[in-house]
């Protein structure tokens, strides 16, 4: 396969991916406050964000499969984030630099298979990549150093899960029908 | 000020706060972000959702923190919670006070983005009422069969990236039509200036800034 670079209908299909996702996104933010306050009261409610951040990743993977050029799952990702911060929910800032770091995180998976391969390894691969990169960034940002262990194994098992039927099996589910109505080329 | 400048700003300030636990720096930040809001006349009603809403994450990193992690540090927890209000305030203030077609404008003249992404990005923003029909309409053609399509259904992203790509590729052709092309020097129907002040008061408040953040005890 040639080298694709982004032409006009390719980032007008980005954009509009990122608005979609973007709008998803900050729906998502209703079902985390939801979790959050179950969750807090037994002492759990950081983990509702582990549990919705599949749903906040699937912008990123999708644009991946869908465009097929280097770059397009880090920008469908980022784009998708900068939408949401001008919706306006509860993240602000913090949203674009979440954004960025979910972009690489899912980026990684496609560069690893150096854009060659689309498949359920692909979506193994970027699960895994997104989950390891964003825990890392939430580390710093929700100060993760002053939980007890036990809660941050059970927060990255809960985040890879939520990862992979997320942003993992249900795009990997989409690509599938888009394959199939022959709009992407296989 | 220049819109990309405030985002630049926005940018970095909640990139240092992310890796410094200053609470005294956090509350100043904030107060900052919060004045500005109410200078620029911000709608209350907005302002005041998104510092209630910003209370559930506050309060599951406050309460997990505090009372059951093993050191129960409360200081480090009111810290995490005014990182979390100082993201939104500053967020707040780039988002609520700028519009974002001067602010496409500004990154395209101003931060050299090549001019495919700015107006790709402006031509999908348009269609944003269209996307919200678009799937409004998708639900109800499901309905109308019996079938019921969930914010988890395969089929409703289906659909909507199927009008998706309809949409971009018949924009794309409208735009080259219409004598758009791709990496042609082009004039600007509205100039977006950067002056002097614009960078005297950015370096001015990323100074403030500094000093607010490594310098006070």
């Amino acid at each position: 396969m040639h080298k694709r670079t982004f032409h006009l209908r390719d980032i007008i299909l980005l954009a509009l991916i990122a608005i979609i996702f973007g709008v998803i996104y900050y729906a998502a933010a209703f079902v985390y406050n939801g979790l959050t306050v179950l969750l807090t009261p037994v002492g759990y409610g950081p983990i509702a964000n582990d549990l919705t951040m599949g749903i906040w990743c699937m912008a990123g993977p999708l644009a991946g499969f869908l465009l097929r050029i280097p770059g397009s799952s880090f920008l469908g990702e980022f784009l998708g984030a900068a939408v949401e911060m001008f919706l306006g929910d509860q993240w602000g800032a913090s949203n674009l630099i979440s954004g960025a770091v979910q972009g690489i995180g899912t980026e990684l998976g496609f560069t690893l298979t150096l854009y060659k391969v689309y498949n359920w390894l692909t979506v193994i691969l970027t699960s895994v990549t997104t989950t390891i990169i964003t825990f890392a960034w939430d580390w710093f940002r929700n100060g993760y150093s002053h939980f007890a262990p036990s809660m941050l194994v059970i927060m990255l098992v809960a985040r890879f899960l939520s990862m992979l039927v997320f942003s993992g099996i249900l795009v990997k589910l989409i690509v599938n029908l888009l394959t199939r109505a022959h709009v992407i080329r296989s | 000020m220049n819109p990309s400048f405030k985002l630049i700003l926005a940018l970095v300030i909640s990139l240092e706060i992310t890796f410094t636990n200053h609470l005294g720096g956090n509350l100043i930040i904030i107060a900052a972000a919060l004045t500005y809001l109410i200078i620029k006349r911000v709608a209350w009603k907005k302002l005041c959702r998104l510092l209630l809403i910003t209370l559930i994450p506050a309060a599951a990193l406050f309460m997990t923190i505090g009372y059951f992690s093993p050191e129960r540090d409360l200081f480090f927890a009111w810290v995490l919670v005014s990182r979390l209000y100082c993201y939104v305030s500053v967020g707040a203030a780039v988002t609520l006070t700028t519009n974002k077609l001067s602010l496409i404008r500004s990154l395209e003249q101003n931060c050299h983005l090549p001019s495919k992404f700015a107006y790709g990005f402006l031509a999908a923003l348009n269609l944003i009422p269209r996307i919200k029909q678009n799937v409004i309409t998708i639900r109800v053609a499901g309905q109308m069969r019996g079938v019921t399509l969930h914010w988890w259904s395969p089929t409703l992203y289906f659909k909507a990236i199927l009008s998706a790509i309809a949409w971009s590729d018949q924009l794309a052709q409208a735009m080259e039509t219409h004598g758009f092309k791709e990496g042609a020097p082009r004039s600007a129907a509205q100039v977006i200036e950067v002056d002097k002040r614009d960078w005297l008061t950015m370096l001015l408040i990323l100074l403030i800034i500094q000093i607010v953040i490594i310098a006070l005890p």
